[in-house]
């Protein structure tokens, strides 16, 4: 009898560690999440998300100075205003050659601004917020992480891009050899 | 008269716009809070009261945290993740990063794992990002069927390659981050 209340016990004790964790968290990430996504999602609103179509338009030229806009300024803007997955619609402006990487690009950035925009992507919170949890309760300050992860992010989704875009250009060009080589 | 009525309207119109765009903002993050965060809260609540008192959590800590706790390890990491075959079953809904996250989160709030390793390991848990989603992302873009044909495996293969070079990045970029 006594055996048993223990396991009972025991067994509780896993779901009130749990919920200890689950009351830390709501507490400490839901109301500030709830305001700030009001904040940016009024804010998106009254400025219109339609107005970076612009932007879309201008990064789909040659040249090497519109990589940084195609595969940096254009996916953060389409993060922050159209938020996941609507982001990767802005692709519609681009050359088809473009747009794998411009993909790429768009949805490597969905996590690395959680830590200050939460509202592009509150879904997969988690995957910034289980590190950024544990940083904190070590006694750190986060936003030296959320920034670090913010601005980081930017220079590997600019890396992405290129490399995606390096790597479709050879694989086209040879589908396109093979495609020939079954027509003759 | 006439001036003061057409300002008195123009200022009624406004303060309707900006209002009903905060009510609506306010309603679609309750709705996304309850819908989307709270249930995975719950979820990632009940993994984190597991692992602390079943003992896994040691478990992790002597098996995991070493991998964590290195540059190496951690390329290794995305490295597995990255693989262009994994990377697809890996990513939906981002659980898998959560899942993870979580996991070396834990061991980050004991100090198993040093802090400064915070950075790389956000990139080395997450190269499998969108690996799931590329049709329909393309898709979104209005791309053209042969487009999505080279796309998908363009993308998997250069994960490959800037999945690794993510976290060695993130590794150099948090020197002086978290050092006291």
């Amino acid at each position: 009898m006594q055996a048993l209340a223990t396991a009972a016990e025991w067994f509780i004790g896993l779901f009130k560690a749990g919920g200890e964790t689950f009351v830390g968290l709501v507490t400490g990430i839901i109301p500030l999440l709830v305001i700030l996504m009001t904040f940016v999602n009024a804010l998106i609103t009254l400025i219109g998300p339609e107005k970076i179509d612009k932007v879309g338009e201008a990064a789909g030229r040659e040249g090497l100075i519109y990589y940084p806009i195609r595969y940096m300024i254009l996916p953060f803007l389409s993060v922050f205003f159209l938020t996941n997955p609507m982001a990767y619609t802005m692709g519609r402006f681009l050359p088809e050659k473009y747009k794998p990487a411009f993909y790429d690009s768009a949805v490597s950035y969905v996590h690395p601004p959680l830590g200050i925009f939460p509202h592009v992507n509150p879904g997969e919170y988690f995957v910034w917020g289980g590190i950024a949890t544990g940083v904190e309760q070590a006694g750190y300050r986060v936003s030296d992480l959320a920034i670090r992860y913010l601005l980081i992010g930017l220079v590997v989704i600019l890396i992405r891009g290129i490399v995606t875009e390096r790597i479709t250009a050879i694989m086209s060009k040879r589908s396109a050899a093979s495609e020939q080589a079954a027509a003759s | 008269m006439k001036g003061i009525n057409k300002l008195l309207e123009r200022i009624g119109r406004g303060v309707g716009k900006v209002v009903g765009a905060m009510y609506q903002a306010g309603r679609d993050s309750v709705d996304q809070v309850i819908k989307n965060v709270l249930p995975f809260m719950a979820f990632i609540s009940l993994i984190i009261g597991i692992i602390l008192k079943t003992g896994v959590g040691d478990w992790i800590a002597k098996t995991l945290s070493p991998l964590a706790g290195s540059l190496l390890g951690l390329v290794v990491l995305s490295i597995i993740i990255a693989i262009p075959v994994l990377s697809p079953l890996l990513g939906p809904g981002a659980v898998i990063a959560s899942i993870i996250g979580t996991l070396l989160g834990t061991q980050f709030a004991t100090k198993a794992i040093p802090a400064q390793y915070a950075l790389p390991a956000l990139f080395a848990i997450n190269p499998q990002v969108g690996c799931d989603f590329i049709p329909v992302g393309l898709a979104l873009g209005e791309a053209e069927p042969e487009t999505v044909e080279i796309g998908v495996p363009a993308v998997l293969f250069s994960r490959f390659v800037t999945g690794p070079l993510a976290v060695v990045l993130a590794y150099f970029a948090s020197i002086g981050l978290y050092t006291k």
